[in-house]
């Protein structure tokens, strides 16, 4: 990898945790919005600069689309019950989840890893998506279809009981 | 100056971490959803970078990371689109 494929990625990859991490503790959505579409485009340049261009414009588009979702009109508040010390044992456990994965990174003998640059790649990709892998891809576009037909339903089933 | 598997790694490492962190955290499920959007990218980080520096150049192995990290996203949108949808049918403005 190259110099400035380096510094776009290390750039990317601070604009994304530093945008997760103000998903977690910003107060309103709007910003909250903000900082995950923050987090879109650090993760869109994490793959650009790992010369995934096409999985970039789909990542940008689907963590945009997430972060649109998340600050638009359509938000409600939906607490939970989970007792306080639930969320602090869950936080901990996200603590010692990192600390496991970076000690599995660091120890796992990637240091001597080459680096294989690429092009866009999208036709070969696409040849990939849809004739080498179609199953996968049948499932997840399954997944959507539910996801859309559920969030349809629930969203008539709440505007029927007003 | 380089960027090599390690540091791939460390960063897919701390988005699926925060995505984590902030799903137990929040009180708010809606919020919580958010987390599953950065865990997601994590795991797409992780599959691209391998395959981009692992994966041999020829037959089509560093395409496969790409692939997934594609899949992913878009079943982070749907699962997105899925909560958002019953969170705004049980709860409140």
């Amino acid at each position: 990898m190259d110099s400035l494929h380096a510094i776009g990625f290390y750039v990317s990859a601070a604009v994304s945790l530093a945008g997760g991490l103000s998903v977690a503790f910003l107060p309103d959505r709007l910003r909250r919005g903000i900082a995950l579409g923050a987090v879109a485009i650090g993760v869109a340049g994490i793959y650009l600069s790992l010369s995934a261009g096409f999985a970039a414009l789909v990542a940008l588009a689907c963590y945009g689309g997430c972060a649109v979702l998340l600050a638009g009109p359509s938000y409600r508040i939906f607490e939970s019950v989970t007792a306080t010390v639930w969320r602090q044992l869950g936080a901990i456990a996200s603590a010692v989840l990192l600390i496991a994965l970076a000690y599995a990174a660091y120890f796992g003998a990637f240091h001597h890893a080459n680096y294989f640059g690429g092009d866009f790649g999208s036709a070969a990709l696409g040849r990939r998506l849809f004739a080498h892998d179609a199953l996968a891809t049948e499932a997840v576009a399954a997944l959507v279809l539910v996801a859309l037909v559920g969030s349809t339903i629930a969203w008539r089933s709440r505007d029927r009981s007003r | 100056m380089t960027a090599g598997l390690v540091a791939v790694l460390f960063v897919a490492a701390g988005l699926v971490s925060v995505g984590a962190f902030i799903a137990a955290w929040r009180r708010d499920l809606t919020i919580a959803l958010a987390g599953i959007p950065l865990m997601f990218a994590g795991a797409g980080t992780a599959f691209a970078g391998v395959s981009r520096f692992a994966a041999a150049p020829a037959g089509g192995g560093q395409l496969l990371g790409q692939e997934v990290a594609v899949l992913l996203a878009v079943a982070a949108l749907a699962a997105v689109v899925l909560g958002v949808g019953l969170a705004g049918r049980e709860g409140r403005r």
